[in-house]
């Protein structure tokens, strides 16, 4: 192992800096602290116990971990940027904070699978592709480096991956009232109430400490309605441009008005974007990551439902969950598949609600073989430009139930 | 207990087969005194390794199952309210005061003690599992923050209850729903994935003893393959034992096709997932030729399938055991 410093606290805090600023993980003084507590208690001279140790404390999900052996690796072993033979002293100067602000060095690799694809994927390597965007600007050689961007994708089209915005007010009650309106079935188990279909004698009683033990003010019980779960497909695939980015709208809209959102995007794959929705739902600006297969290439709607139903399904789908497929239904895929896939979706959930840009067309049919094949199983055919159209929506859709 | 090898080694004896990074995330539960939460497949032994812990602490197990609307009475406690009741009139025809009545009332006599309450008041430190966190409502997620960071309860009639020794948490999550990420702060992470297959064979070994080298070999290579199959529903340690059990019951020493006929539901319990087998059903022949092939494994856990060790680079466990 290399250490960079001469002193473990040095090294620790150090590593953790680099965690936080390059990788953008929540490492502050109490993990630092708790990993310096951890190197107390194990055996410091076995470098894999070192890594088990810190890994529990400086790791919060799975995709840290995954990434926790490349930044150990590089910051240990010096598959860093620093240059070789570069002395304690001056490393230590680039790692000061002063220094860290004009190095920003980013190295951002990410494997194909999503994180979210874990259950039993975590140990399988899958041949992923991968996107690393180094942007470099170090003073030690003295010149700029020009930034690098490698994109490891034949079907990929030409489009970057959009930029998610902050919706206004209108949108934000327009998805409001969609998730009223969406208010899912009772839950099961009983609360007490003002008002309910069962006597609560408990509340009762304890209401009545209170008048010396009379029941004067009588206590019922009634189970609260469930919270829906909203799930947003959209197909990000080249004939959808910018209907997609629409549909993103949508997605940071209703992110917005209630944290049961999960948003997906797809072209010939599909990968998870919720973080990011979830951030723009909040107020902030934000660039997707390159989506690789998962933006403008073509379209693959079957095998991408499939996808998520495999990956997602156990967790996502259930009698409260209302899925937003955002397509124009032009398939390239399999049509069995298809057909496997959106009805699978509809035995799961409460209800498919499919937004096609194309419905806006004068005489518009749903001729296209996706949409004629997802016909049957699709609750609400309909699409949604801006805070208007999703208010109307909220008001004009129906469940199955 | 503060050795991670000695942690394994407990472990071991109960049947419960750990990685080397399980036990130190186990080691660091108990020195560094901060929760633990484990994600991970369905079906890895989440929940028993924290039974297994308990056991090996030679302490409480105090569970805390989550579910949809749990809220923080039901979780922390509540006052026996019939019972306070019956109190007060019979205090009443004792012509007992009014003030005695309160005080008698509101004392640990007519307080249930619900898991998190029953949690903090041990004499030793017990092993609290929260089961299941992700299926507890987020406002149940807060105030569990505030539990895990202060570990004291504020019972107005009583006053504060402040933890007399700090539990060893372990909360599980079957990522039904993403966690906040305070929550995760305030927590060590560990991501418990399927077992190897020198791994599994030593759980197949260690939980069911009189099963045959080979048919254990058989399993896990059949279950290793399955679980890279993208079905529905991957199978998990349970499936494994639940399936050599059901062999065991059949009389069968090893695998052939029709004893995977006959028990292959013990494993797929998702009717596509059926059709996913039956299309790659020939490849099963070429995995049990190679079972057939590989070295014969002996019954001690660890010199399975070629004498690879257990080390590993990721934890794992088992679950419950099977019932006969």
């Amino acid at each position: 192992m290399i250490h960079p410093f001469g002193s473990l606290p040095e090294n620790l805090a150090a590593f953790c800096r680099m965690l936080a600023a390059e990788y953008g993980w929540h490492v502050g003084s109490g993990e630092l602290h708790d990993a310096a507590r951890a190197l107390g208690v194990a055996p410091l001279e076995d470098e894999g116990v070192v890594r088990d140790v810190l890994r529990p404390v400086l790791c919060s999900n799975l995709d840290e971990v995954r990434e926790f052996d490349v930044a150990f690796n590089r910051f240990f072993h010096g598959e860093s940027t620093l240059p070789a033979g570069t002395s304690p002293a001056t490393a230590r100067r680039l790692w000061n904070s002063d220094a860290s602000a004009r190095i920003t060095r980013r190295v951002r690799a990410r494997s194909a699978t999503s994180p979210e694809d874990a259950d039993g994927a975590v140990e399988r390597s899958r041949a992923a592709s991968t996107v690393a965007a180094i942007e470099s600007e170090d003073e030690l050689d003295g010149e700029d480096a020009a930034p690098v961007h490698a994109r490891l994708s034949p079907l990929a089209g030409e489009g970057e991956a959009p930029e998610l915005s902050p919706v206004d007010a209108a949108w934000r009650q327009a998805a409001r009232a969609l998730v009223r309106r969406f208010a899912a079935g009772q839950a099961r188990t009983w609360r007490s109430a003002p008002r309910g279909p069962r006597f609560d004698l408990r509340g009762t009683l304890r209401t009545g400490l209170h008048t010396g033990g009379e029941w004067l003010h009588p206590r019922w019980r009634a189970r609260p309605r469930r919270r829906p779960r909203f799930v947003i497909v959209i197909d990000g695939s080249r004939s959808m441009a910018e209907a997609a980015r629409a549909a993103m709208q949508v997605a940071v809209a209703l992110a917005s008005a209630t944290s049961a959102v999960e948003v997906f995007a797809f072209s010939t794959e599909l990968e998870r974007i919720t973080p990011d929705v979830r951030r723009a739902a909040t107020g902030r600006t934000r660039r997707l990551p390159q989506l690789q297969h998962a933006w403008g290439g073509g379209t693959s709607i079957g095998a991408c439902l499939e996808q998520f139903t495999r990956r997602f399904g156990a967790r996502l789908l259930s009698p409260d969950t209302i899925i937003f497929i955002a397509s124009d239904g032009l398939d390239a895929g399999d049509p069995d598949v298809l057909r496997n896939a959106v009805a699978r979706l509809h035995r799961q959930s409460a209800a498919i609600v499919w937004l096609n840009p194309l419905v806006e067309t004068p005489g518009f049919e749903p001729t296209a073989r996706g949409m004629q094949i997802a016909r049957p199983y699709i609750a609400t055919l309909a699409w949604v430009g801006d805070a208007t159209g999703l208010a109307r929506l909220a008001r004009s859709l129906r469940l199955r139930r | 207990m503060k050795d991670a090898a000695a942690i394994r080694e407990r472990f071991r004896e109960r049947g419960f087969i750990v990685g080397e990074p399980f036990a130190t995330a186990l080691q660091l539960v108990i020195a560094l005194e901060k929760p633990l939460l484990i994600e991970g497949p369905a079906g890895v032994g989440k929940t028993e390794s924290a039974k297994t812990l308990a056991d090996v602490l030679g302490t409480r197990l105090i569970r805390l199952q989550c579910y949809e609307g749990l809220d923080a009475q039901t979780a922390l406690y509540e006052w026996n309210y019939p019972r306070q009741m019956l109190h007060i009139r019979l205090s009443e025809a004792e012509g007992a005061s009014r003030e005695s009545q309160e005080a008698h009332i509101f004392s640990d006599a007519f307080l249930l003690e619900r898991p998190l309450l029953e949690a903090i008041r041990q004499d030793r430190s017990p092993v609290l599992l929260i089961d299941e966190v992700d299926r507890a409502d987020e406002a149940f997620e807060a105030f569990l923050l505030e539990m895990l960071a202060e570990w004291q309860v504020t019972i107005p009639e009583l006053g504060t209850i402040r933890a007399r020794h700090k539990p060893h948490v372990i909360l599980t999550s079957n990522r039904t729903r993403e966690l906040s990420d305070a929550l995760r702060r305030r927590c060590l992470f560990f991501w418990l994935p399927y077992p190897t297959l020198d791994e599994e064979i030593a759980i197949l070994h260690a939980r069911i003893p009189g099963l045959s080298a080979r048919l254990a070999n058989e399993i896990a290579r059949v279950m290793e393959w399955l679980r890279d199959l993208h079905l529905h529903k991957a199978p998990g340690v349970a499936e494994s034992l639940d399936w050599a059990l059901a062999l065991m019951s059949l009389h069968r020493d090893h695998l052939d096709t029709v004893a995977l006929e006959q028990t292959i539901g013990c494993v797929l319990k998702v009717r596509e997932d059926h059709g996913v087998f039956d299309v790659h059903r020939d490849r099963v022949a070429a995995i049990l030729g190679a079972a057939s092939l590989a070295p014969a494994a002996s019954g001690e856990p660890g010199e399975a399938a070629g004498g690879h060790s257990l080390e590993t680079d990721f934890g794992f466990g088992s679950v419950s055991r099977p019932a006969r």
